[in-house]
């Protein structure tokens, strides 16, 4: 009977490793599967060969990404500064579902990748399909850019002090 | 081995090319419906988008909405035809009437001996005058008739174009995924954002416009329920609005056919109506049977369509300057004729926003 209720159960565990990958991605936050679902209709699932830019700096943003498998370097290619490697379920770019702006670094693709890409047009779309779920999603954008904001403030309060 | 598989390229384009020349005039009504459900589509989307957050069923939602606006079109066009008919057989009553002839044949004798000699030759005498009316009518049942045998095709297309537009309406998001699926990594985003935009375009056209027209037929059947209160007894009022509504989304030359019915309208019902063929528009002007009070309407409609309404629903809506709204009407109505005058306006709206990216590509390519 126990063997017979896990087996039932299993079915409800994430298996799909985009919905995996998704779901770690705090902009998804407080989702249920349902609604990830719904998202995941939107997204793009991209791949990437390596060393492939996946954006230029100074190139005009769109959206986000979310690495579900491979590895991805954001840097600033004028001075070489490398801001980030990101692994599988990291996210970058963002900022770019809020405003227009043109990409502050790029972003490369180190190994071949398997990314999923969320726009600002998707966003939109979801808005106009399903408010309560693109709210949910601007909701957590907006307290990740707080966070984000907070942190900025402390760092610029610490140095200022030193 | 370079030249032949140069030469081998080049006799697979030709193939292609040439199958492609001689299959074109077949698909040519295919692709014709698939344009017109991609409109439907695109003017239904925002409706059933909104109706999915409520019903929270996308195939429910496609259904009611499609459902409600066949319903409300069959209705119009039921009732326009039975009213059309029921004013064409009232006129062929009027004309076989006898009091009717006597007063025809007498408002004949009185207009040629008011005119000169020399314009009132040019005027039928009252038998000629009804020989005339009774050939025009049988000539309009004959084109009612063929009318109707063509019905049958007209049938079939609407509904081909009905189910493409469920069609595309319950699949749209997941076709423009698909079509994003074929985009190389480099132009994906701008590749969306030229997908948006291009959408956004024609979506504020179509709703720009079907406001304009909206707005139109309702001024039209205000103007005539003015004209009617000084006895121009203009009947179908709400039918000659819409139609002059519909015409006018065909921009310049549509306005001028919207108001062809009421001018037939008002002649079908005036005729032998001595006061309404002596009328006289501000008392100084003649204006027989009212048309010259029916144009003088519709051109004020115009004039507070396009002074007033357009600029505000519709706006820059495509930006176009008028001198090349001009010669983009001009180039639609000679390659496909009205129907072409119809696109022509948003089909330059598309293309605008897809030359404008594909200069942006050109000039920043190095960011791509």
């Amino acid at each position: 009977m126990k063997a017979l209720f896990k087996n039932y159960f299993k079915k409800n565990e994430i298996i799909n490793p985009i919905l995996k990958s998704v779901l770690n991605v705090p902009i998804f936050n407080n989702l249920s599967k349902k609604e990830l679902e719904e998202v995941l209709k939107l997204t793009h699932e991209r791949h990437y060969k390596k060393d492939e830019h996946i954006f230029k700096k100074m190139a005009p943003s769109e959206g986000m990404y979310v690495i579900v498998s491979g590895d991805v370097k954001i840097l600033d290619p004028d001075t070489g500064t490398l801001f980030a490697s990101l692994k599988d379920d990291d996210f970058f770019g963002e900022l770019a579902l809020l405003d227009e702006e043109p990409r502050s670094a790029s972003a490369i693709a180190q190994s071949p990748s398997k990314l999923i890409g969320f726009f600002r047009t998707d966003l939109l779309t979801l808005m106009e399909r399903s408010p309560e779920l693109g709210n949910k999603i601007l909701l957590n954008l907006s307290r990740i850019l707080g966070e984000r904001l907070r942190k900025t403030n402390e760092e610029l309060t610490t140095n200022l002090d030193n | 081995m370079e030249p032949f598989h140069k030469i081998y390229r080049l006799l697979l384009v030709l193939v292609i090319g040439g199958l492609a020349w001689n299959i074109l005039p077949f698909l040519g009504s295919i692709i014709g419906m698939l344009v017109f459900s991609f409109l439907f589509t695109t003017i239904f989307l925002p409706g059933v988008d909104k109706m999915e957050r409520y019903l929270k069923s996308r195939v429910v939602s496609v259904f009611l909405i499609l459902s409600f606006t066949s319903l409300l079109s069959i209705s119009f066009l039921g009732l326009f035809f039975s009213n059309i008919g029921s004013q064409v057989k009232l006129f062929t009553n009027r004309i076989n009437n006898e009091d009717f002839l006597d007063n025809l044949s007498r408002l004949s004798d009185k207009i040629r001996n008011s005119l000169p000699d020399f314009i009132s030759t040019l005027i039928p005498e009252g038998d000629n005058l009804i020989y005339m009316a009774k050939n025009t009518l049988i000539s309009i049942f004959q084109n009612i008739l063929s009318l109707l045998s063509s019905a049958g095709g007209f049938v079939f297309i609407s509904f081909i174009v009905l189910i493409f537009t469920i069609i595309l309406l319950i699949e749209y998001h997941d076709f423009k995924r698909t079509l994003v699926r074929f985009l190389p990594n480099k132009y994906l985003e701008i590749g969306l954002r030229t997908i948006y935009n291009i959408e956004q375009q024609i979506s504020k056209y179509l709703r720009g416009q079907i406001l304009a027209a909206s707005s139109v037929a309702i001024l039209s059947i205000l103007g005539l329920f003015i004209l009617n209160q000084f006895n121009a007894n203009i009947t179908l009022i709400v039918f000659i609005g819409i139609i002059a509504g519909l015409a006018n989304l065909i921009p310049m030359v549509g306005p001028f056919f919207g108001m062809i019915p009421a001018i037939l309208i008002s002649l079908m019902n005036n005729i032998g109506n001595e006061s309404a063929f002596l009328h006289q528009l501000f008392g100084i002007i003649p204006s027989p049977f009212y048309i010259l009070d029916i144009v003088l309407m519709f051109i004020l409609v115009q004039q507070i369509d396009n002074n007033f309404i357009t600029p505000i629903v519709v706006g820059e809506s495509v930006g176009l300057h008028p001198m090349a709204v001009m010669i983009v009407l001009l180039i639609g109505g000679t390659i496909i004729g009205p129907l072409g005058m119809l696109f022509a306006i948003p089909t330059a709206g598309v293309l605008k926003v897809v030359i404008g990216e594909i200069v942006f590509i050109s000039r920043n390519s190095h960011l791509l």
